[in-house]
């Protein structure tokens, strides 16, 4: 029972940052029809980037947020007006090839810059206390503290495209561009606006994600993949799916734990000895295989 | 009969591309007689293994118009039935190649059926997550290494072996792979008028049209699926022969997947000559890259920077691919 409660409730905490991480690629693609291969990329220099400067400066690193956050939004808005203007006029094959070039660039541009080796932050105000609520279920502070803000930020974007005009503008694009552009919305601007707002938090979500997980240059395609599975399962472009899912995805990715469970409340001696955490990932990807053949437009899509 | 005709025949191009067609098949006829560096010759067989992965995706990727990024798994299925029949039992590699390409053209079968339902960026992930299921899979397969992957030992063959496909010097490689170069041509100068051919290339125009003129569009791009899985399994056996060490990282990673597609879009897809160009570019590049600047102390990334800044600047700007830039200049020299 308590490997039960431990998992969900540790399924449901990375879940809400993966939900995090998913939100830009959604927004991105209910606006412009364009699936970022880079996305996780985006994180990994989220995660350098809010790594590097808590050790440079001494804060925390929940502290250099908003500058991961700065840096993001301006790496989004740069990588649309310099590249991504120009790719999607061509056909989708060259789309996916050009985010996929982009993507080897900032990785290997990482590897350039900060080298191979893993790298973890050792101290912070949060790292190393945990709080026991009982039932198994123990609480580390920094993915309590990561989940916490995932939320809040998550409930912020909500918000600003939801409740402000310039997210009503950024609405109107992503349902039809042309409609937009003759009310006289700068869909242009919006596109760049929308990549702002797509690196601002996936960068953020890697700032929130670097207390607990160690940084390399190659970590960005367990997230880009984990982004397509949770945007696949809400419905590409749909807000409130991408939160849905990245929790239901975030407890697929700890199945392990509850195989355990069933294992050990059933007594089958063959289940112990299914090498289950060797594919934490694996029934990610096919999750996302599944869904698309069940429900093509997911949960909660609008666009198909 | 009739498809032996439409393979030997290229009568439908201009007299220039087939003249600079045969002068090339010359040069690599010829190539192994003059006196040449071991990385020339190894970027060469390089180039035709990645030519050969290349015409396959372009079957479907580049006639049918159907993105797929997943067709590495069909390379280490190839290559892994090949490793583990020559360690296991000694099969000779004609016999196991034949095998191979029996499991990957079950499996593109059994898993093209659902993918197909999908269309464009939902079937380009799927592809890739079916992929790296498989991937997955094989790195805690202990029959198959799991992710220290599977070594075949050359030593106790009595070299050159024609029969397993172990050999010594690089030449005798060269010459194999460069037959099934050609027969690769012959079949998809084939497979282009072929009566699939034109099915498909309807498909990519307009799908609905093509449902309407009576064409089974789900069955047929799941037939043409098939041809380009058979493609990549078979020379995936002789990759597996000819590097001798085959790990799941290496042989059905997604980079592998996208150079695969890469080498077609960049060449021109949906064109005969395109995947052989895009190779013939890409390989070279990226090899004299990792040659020149990878080695560098210091320079690490650098190579797959300059490297990813080219496919960036291509998908941008000519997404047609080179093919494409040659056919417009023709077109506009004929107005």
């Amino acid at each position: 029972m308590e490997i039960l409660t431990g998992s969900i409730s540790a399924g449901l905490l990375i879940g809400m940052v993966f939900a995090l991480v998913a939100l830009g690629l959604t927004i991105i693609f209910g606006v412009m029809d364009i699936v970022n291969f880079a996305h996780g990329e985006f994180l990994m220099l989220g995660m350098y980037t809010a790594l590097l400067t808590a050790q440079a400066t001494g804060f925390d690193p929940l502290l250099t947020i908003p500058f991961a956050g700065l840096v993001g939004f301006m790496l989004g808005v740069i990588c649309y007006l310099g590249f991504v203007k120009y790719l999607i006029r061509g056909p989708m094959v060259a789309q996916l090839l050009g985010t996929f070039g982009l993507m080897l660039v900032l990785r290997n541009l990482a590897l350039f810059l900060f080298g191979s080796e893993d790298r973890t932050i050792h101290e912070g105000l949060l790292v190393g206390q945990s709080f026991d609520l009982g039932m198994g279920v123990i609480v580390p502070a920094t993915k309590l503290a990561a989940a916490v803000l995932s939320v809040v930020l998550f409930t912020a974007v909500w918000l600003l495209i939801n409740r402000t005009r310039i997210g009503k503008a950024l609405m109107a694009t992503a349902l039809n561009a042309q409609g937009a552009r003759y009310m006289g919305i700068p869909t242009e601007r919006m596109n760049a606006f929308a990549w702002g707002i797509g690196g601002a938090t996936v960068t953020m979500a890697g700032a929130l994600l670097v207390n607990f997980w160690s940084v390399t240059p190659y970590v960005g395609l367990l997230f880009t993949m984990i982004a397509f599975a949770i945007v696949a399962l809400g419905g590409f472009g749909s807000i409130p799916g991408a939160f849905f899912a990245g929790l239901i995805v975030g407890l697929i990715t700890e199945l392990p734990g509850i195989w355990d469970f069933i294992a050990e409340m059933t007594g089958f001696a063959w289940m112990v000895d299914v090498p289950m955490t060797s594919f934490k990932y694996t029934w990610v990807y096919l999750a996302y295989f599944l869904i698309m053949l069940i429900r093509p437009r997911g949960l909660f899509g609008w666009k198909h | 009969m009739e498809t032996l005709k439409n393979a030997l025949d290229f009568s439908d191009f201009p007299r220039l591309d087939l003249t600079l067609a045969a002068s090339v098949a010359v040069f690599l006829l010829v190539f192994p007689f003059f006196s040449h560096s071991s990385f020339a010759m190894s970027t060469l067989i390089q180039f035709l293994i990645f030519s050969l992965y290349g015409m396959g995706w372009n079957t479907i990727g580049g006639y049918g118009g159907q993105v797929d990024l997943g067709k590495a798994q069909y390379l280490g299925i190839g290559a892994y039935t090949t490793s583990v029949m020559l360690l296991r039992w000694d099969t000779p590699f004609w016999i196991s190649m034949p095998i191979g390409i029996l499991f990957s053209v079950t499996w593109s079968f059994i898993i093209g059926y659902p993918l197909f339902k999908l269309k464009g960026h939902y079937f380009a992930i799927a592809t890739i997550a079916t992929s790296l299921v498989l991937k997955d899979l094989f790195e805690v397969w202990e029959l198959v290494g799991g992710s220290r992957g599977i070594e075949i030992l050359a030593g106790k063959y009595q070299t050159p072996d024609f029969v397993h496909l172990i050999f010594k010097g690089d030449d005798y490689y060269y010459y194999v792979i460069l037959i099934f170069f050609f027969i690769g041509i012959l079949f998809m100068n084939a497979f282009r008028k072929s009566r699939l051919g034109f099915q498909l290339r309807s498909i990519k125009d307009n799908e609905d049209i093509a449902r309407s003129l009576g064409i089974n569009v789900h069955w047929a791009k799941i037939k043409t699926y098939a041809v380009a899985t058979a493609f990549v399994s078979a020379v995936g056996s002789f990759h597996a022969c000819y590097v001798k060490n085959i790990e799941p990282e290496d042989t059905m990673s997604l980079d592998i997947s996208i150079l695969i597609a890469l080498m077609a879009m960049l060449g021109g897809a949906g064109s005969l000559w395109g995947p052989i160009i895009g190779a013939a570019v890409l390989v070279p590049l990226k090899s004299y890259l990792k040659e020149w600047l990878g080695a560098q102390a210091g320079m690490v990334g650098i190579d797959l920077i300059i490297y990813g800044a080219i496919i960036m600047i291509i998908s941008a700007a000519e997404p047609r691919g080179i093919w494409g830039m040659v056919e417009k200049a023709r077109r506009r020299k004929r107005n």
